[in-house]
């Protein structure tokens, strides 16, 4: 990491390329530090978007899932829309939702939600579906009712699987909260970048762009640490598979 | 107590064809007592104990326990499968006390209950510990313990031993022996060892295969508590030859 920015930073200096072509990490760095509140600023309206999206993913995906894996007619009528969301470019979307939604918060979150929660749900649905037979039917000779084999078995037993799917999820609102913000926004890093790059000023996109990236890293580290901290025994089997004798 | 009557079950293959598992089974077990279900692979002897266990139902004839017809899982039967079934999220404790916290029926002594009898199951300072955590025969162990706590009239035992090493099996033969001796529920208990069903059993069941109908009920008469220095006894031998007698005897007029 450390050997890829002094070799970036050399070959700058050395063959001499020009600043907004590709700016130097020292530069990257002066430019950013030097207008630090507003790049603060931006970081926290993308981080706003990108949690509130993250956070509405999770909260539609999960019971999604335990809907799909529940019954196979709504599985037949919900996963040809979930691909349909999922094969229309997202920016393609944002424009409509914004002038559908208003230029505020909601479209940016939509658009951010619709990134993040397809591979959420998808990771959901074959954890339940992929509990052992064996677990079922020791709930079943413990008359368990499809409730219960849903909540008490299936779901637990789904748990690496739906952890596996959060940190897709969480990598992915980044992108979409950027996604948004290049279509319609006032503020936030996905703005920074496209108003820094119309001035010509490479260094503070690039900065933009690192701030993003330590923001993808700083929310996937958080969702391996909730794993690590509720689900200990999650993070140690990560296939998920049982014990077998 | 345990009353299988005339009791056949035919399997529809993926293919539309029909498998006949069981044919014309008739039983009865008697309260507290032991049966071992002998037979070769695929002779429908798990079919036989998933009927008694409600999990799946006959096409024809009636398995009944108290007189009752068995039409679903009951609270009054418990089940150990082959493999340890243990939920991997769960510590030892909190498996064995799940079928009671799922039937509703755990109560504050439930968890001091758990204890006492993972401690008679050797597994005293092993309630916190994941299964993940255990060999293969203390998880086995585990699985036993959680049949138990139910306190079940009818045990249902489906090759319990059938995935551990031979020393183990040997040591969980006894153990299951003094843990059932202290409780006197019926058991039956599929295996495909002879040596096994034989030391166990009261009364060995062999099973023929395709489809699986009662070959022989070979009474063991070794007074209990056993212990396998009883294997070189004559009775020992006697029901042993016997039952291999049906099964290698069967095979070869098969072939």
């Amino acid at each position: 990491m450390i050997g890829t920015f002094v070799l970036w930073e050399a070959a700058c200096w050395g063959f001499g390329i020009r600043e907004f072509v590709l700016p130097a990490p020292s530069a990257i760095w002066t430019a950013t530090v030097s207008v630090w509140p507003t790049v603060l600023n931006h970081t926290l309206s993308t981080l706003t978007t990108v949690l509130l999206g993250f956070v509405a993913s999770v909260v539609v995906s999960l019971p999604l899932a335990m809907l799909i894996a529940a019954s196979p007619v709504i599985s037949a009528a919900v996963y040809p829309l979930l691909v349909v969301t999922q094969s229309i470019p997202k920016v393609a979307l944002a424009p409509i939702l914004l002038v559908a939604l208003g230029a505020n918060e909601l479209p940016r979150v939509i658009v951010t939600f619709l990134v993040a929660f397809f591979p959420l749900v998808v990771a959901t649905v074959a954890g339940l579906l992929a509990t052992p037979p064996e677990l079922i039917e020791l709930g079943r000779a413990c008359r368990a009712g499809r409730v219960q084999e849903l909540l008490r078995i299936r779901l637990p037993f789904a748990v690496p699987f739906v952890f596996g799917g959060l940190k897709v999820a969480a990598a992915l609102s980044v992108v979409g909260a950027v996604v948004a913000e290049f279509v319609g926004a006032d503020a936030g890093l996905g703005y920074l970048i496209q108003t820094s790059m119309a001035f010509f000023r490479s260094p503070l996109a690039f900065g933009a762009v690192v701030i993003l990236a330590l923001l993808g890293i700083l929310l996937f580290q958080a969702v391996s640490l909730a794993e690590r901290v509720f689900f200990p025994w999650s993070s140690g089997a990560q296939s998920g598979a049982p014990p077998v004798a | 107590m345990i009353r299988i009557l005339h009791v056949g079950k035919t399997f529809r293959g993926r293919d539309g064809s029909a498998v006949e598992a069981l044919r014309d089974v008739s039983l009865d077990v008697a309260e507290g007592e032991f049966v071992a279900i002998v037979g070769a692979s695929g002779c429908g002897k798990s079919t036989l104990l998933r009927l008694v266990a409600g999990l799946v139902p006959a096409s024809t004839g009636e398995v009944a326990l108290h007189g009752e017809a068995v039409t679903g899982p009951r609270e009054d039967t418990a089940m150990v499968f082959q493999a340890p079934t243990l939920l991997p999220w769960a510590d030892v404790l909190r498996n064995v006390t799940f079928p009671l916290r799922l039937m509703h029926r755990a109560g504050p002594g439930t968890e001091d209950r758990a204890r006492a009898l993972l401690a008679t199951a050797g597994l005293a300072g092993f309630e916190g510990k994941l299964p993940s955590e255990l060999s293969g025969g203390m998880q086995q162990r585990v699985a036993i313990c959680r049949a138990l706590l139910q306190e079940p009239r009818v045990l249902l035992m489906d090759e319990p031993f059938g995935a551990l090493d031979a020393l183990t099996r040997e040591e969980m033969s006894l153990e299951l022996l003094r843990l059932w001796s202290a409780r006197r529920m019926a058991v039956l208990f599929v295996t495909h060892s002879i040596p096994e069903a034989v030391l166990l059993a009261d009364r060995v069941v062999v099973v023929s295969p395709r489809p699986g109908r009662v070959a022989d009920v070979v009474e063991v008469s070794l007074p209990r508590p056993r212990s396998f220095d009883q294997e070189g006894s004559d009775e020992f031998q006697r029901c042993a030859r016997r039952i291999r007698a049906h099964i290698f005897g069967e095979r070869r007029a098969v072939a």
